[in-house]
């Protein structure tokens, strides 16, 4: 027997990781680049942004990718496998992932543009944002696209690591650290957590393959199951700190006030789209038929995080606070998507994906009125907006309704999609609870609009926004009203991406 | 002679985690609450090696390195940012920071 009979070499596909090799290498070469040749900051800038656009290109190859698979035949059945499942079934390329991409892309690149003045005023250290983001950005994908929990884990904390790092990254002003270390601390906590959740669930299943815990759950009755449980249950709360659900929520307005302006949209946006992602193919993957003993768990976070954020949200005079209380609340709503289970997974899907564009654009908007390298946004910079920049007055006003689910506006129909996916797992109480919660919401998002077009305008006068920030605005408004107004298409996308 | 079984280890596990746990919720130095941390990642390990050692396959020593490397990786990040913190307000106490709140 010769060497290469005995080692045989796992199933690489390179094609299932393209997107998160072209930012994890992009980050590299940014840096080095800096160091050796200290380029303009508008032209990493502009490569930076190129290097989120060639990853969206492999995303979209992936996609198709995704489609031939579905149609593969009894006989391509190891070829299937091979293509799937590569990395010896650490990583899996299925609808689930690739959309996770799509929005993360797509949140990165909104992030970055609307952010650009944060980096500007970084000055030598810009490459070092842009890299630290890019690599944040890989992390979170991992978590969309890992089928084992060490993975999930390591993409968790690549994409933590590097945010606690950008919520630190300017040197000026105190509340910016303040932010971090609250950030870091309660982060690293919820790791600890979620970790120790992944070790207690090796220990009751034998396997921390998604796949193999579910194949040994389904062959086997477990009599004490207690380990398991308290696994699963650690790790749905550790997943509940990063997406800032409550009662686990605690961090999440201190560091949306205290981070630089132009980094925040980016660091929320990206940790829900991490979260939900690796909360959705754990729970649906692997326990799928644990699902009415998770299921009361994350439906009593789900009404006690829409309930919380939405009402403490009203009495907030800082814009950012309320931002963060009201993704609180958003967390809540889309867990109410997450307690149907499998069916559920296209409309929590579509949620996450409207949300996070509709959150990149606000935090565009306060960077842009407030300051991008700033901390807080008190409601008083924002009276009379509307006469001393109409147009940020404006995309505000639609990113706001969006968020509070007006109808002809993309938040409308992804509520009204997990409201239903709910109501029909039995859940009745719930959609209750959520409806009551995004009446409450409504009067928060109203006040800051009726602050920007009612109020006498303060003296102050608010700089011009640059092409970058006008153009990712824009995008963001016109992504709410036109999936709003047809959301077809991008609800039949989402409803593909059901984890394999 | 007792004979001491996998349980007793993901016990001992068990406790550790929850005094890390407590210490966080009491303690009000940034550097023990860091530490704190840190304990109970170690009891994360503990239970991956008595867990894999029961059930006889590797996966769990082998998941004890990455829990190491990650918690090396935060501890370079986190210490950054308590010296940062130090340096402007000659206090690691998380007292203090109460800018933010509300």
């Amino acid at each position: 027997m010769t060497f290469a009979q005995v080692l045989t070499p796992p199933s690489v596909g390179w094609i299932a990781i393209a997107p998160e090799i072209v930012l994890g290498v992009g980050a590299a070469l940014i840096l080095l680049f800096d160091v050796q040749y200290k380029p303009k900051r508008t032209h990493l800038g502009l490569a930076t942004a190129a290097i989120v656009a060639t990853a969206f290109a492999f995303a979209i190859v992936q996609y198709d990718r995704v489609q031939t698979l579905s149609q593969a035949t009894a006989d391509q059945a190891a070829d299937f496998v091979a293509t799937a499942f590569p990395f010896d079934a650490m990583i899996v390329l299925d609808a689930n992932a690739v959309f996770g991409r799509f929005a993360m892309l797509l949140v990165t690149g909104l992030g970055l543009a609307a952010g650009w003045r944060l980096f500007e005023r970084l000055g030598a250290r810009a490459a070092e944002g842009l890299a630290l983001m890019l690599l944040s950005a890989t992390g979170f994908m991992f978590m969309a696209s890992s089928t084992h929990l060490m993975m999930v884990f390591l993409g968790l904390e690549v994409g933590s690591i590097a945010l606690y790092v950008l919520a630190g990254i300017t040197r000026e002003r105190t509340e910016s650290d303040e932010a971090a270390i609250k950030y870091f601390l309660l982060g690293s906590v919820a790791s600890a957590v979620f970790i120790y959740g992944v070790a207690l669930t090796y220990a009751g299943s034998g396997s921390m393959n998604l796949l193999e815990i579910q194949g040994v759950l389904a062959r086997n009755i477990f009599t004490r199951p207690a380990v398991l449980l308290i696994g699963i249950a650690l790790m749905v709360v550790g997943m509940g700190f990063k997406v800032s659900a409550a009662p686990f929520h605690s961090w999440a307005p201190d560091v949306y006030q205290g981070a630089p302006g132009g980094i925040v949209g980016y660091m929320a946006a990206a940790a829900k789209i991490g979260g939900f992602a690796a909360l959705i193919r754990i729970l649906f993957t692997a326990f799928p038929d644990f699902i009415s003993t998770w299921g009361p768990l994350v439906a009593g976070i789900a009404a006690l995080s829409m309930l919380l954020g939405s009402t403490v949200a009203l009495v907030q005079d800082d814009i950012r606070r309320m931002l963060g209380y009201s993704g609180v609340a958003h967390a809540g709503f889309i867990l109410t998507g997450v307690v149907a289970g499998g069916a559920g997974t296209g409309e929590v899907w579509f949620y996450l994906g409207v949300y996070t564009v509709q959150l990149v654009g606000a935090f565009g908007v306060v960077a842009a009125v407030t300051g991008a390298a700033t901390s807080g946004a008190g409601i008083d910079a924002f009276r009379g907006l509307s006469k001393r920049a109409p147009f940020l007055a404006a995309t505000f006003t639609v990113l706001l309704l969006g968020m509070a689910g007006l109808p002809l506006t993309s938040g409308f129909v992804a509520k009204f999609g997990v409201f239903t996916e709910a109501w029909q797992a039995g859940y009745e109480w719930l959609v209750i609870v959520a409806v009551l919660a995004s009446v409450i919401a409504f009067f928060f998002y109203l006040r800051v609009i009726v602050a920007m077009y009612m109020e006498e305008p303060v003296d102050e006068a608010v700089a011009p926004p640059g092409i970058s920030v006008r153009a990712s605005l824009a995008l963001a408004s016109l992504i709410t009203i036109v999936i709003g107004i047809v959301p077809g298409p991008l609800l039949s996308l989402a409803g593909e991406a059901s984890p394999l | 002679m007792i004979e001491v079984t996998a349980g007793w280890y993901l016990s001992l596990a068990a406790v550790l985690f929850s005094i890390g746990l407590l210490g966080i919720l009491v303690r009000r130095n940034a550097l023990i609450m860091f530490m704190c941390v840190e304990l109970m990642l170690n009891a994360v390990n503990l239970t991956f090696v008595a867990a894999g050692r029961a059930l006889g396959n590797l996966e769990g020593q082998v998941a004890v390195f990455f829990v190491l490397v990650v918690a090396a990786a935060e501890v370079v990040v986190g210490l950054a940012i308590i010296v940062a913190i130090f340096r402007r307000r000659e206090s690691a106490s998380v007292d203090e920071l109460a800018t933010l709140r509300g």
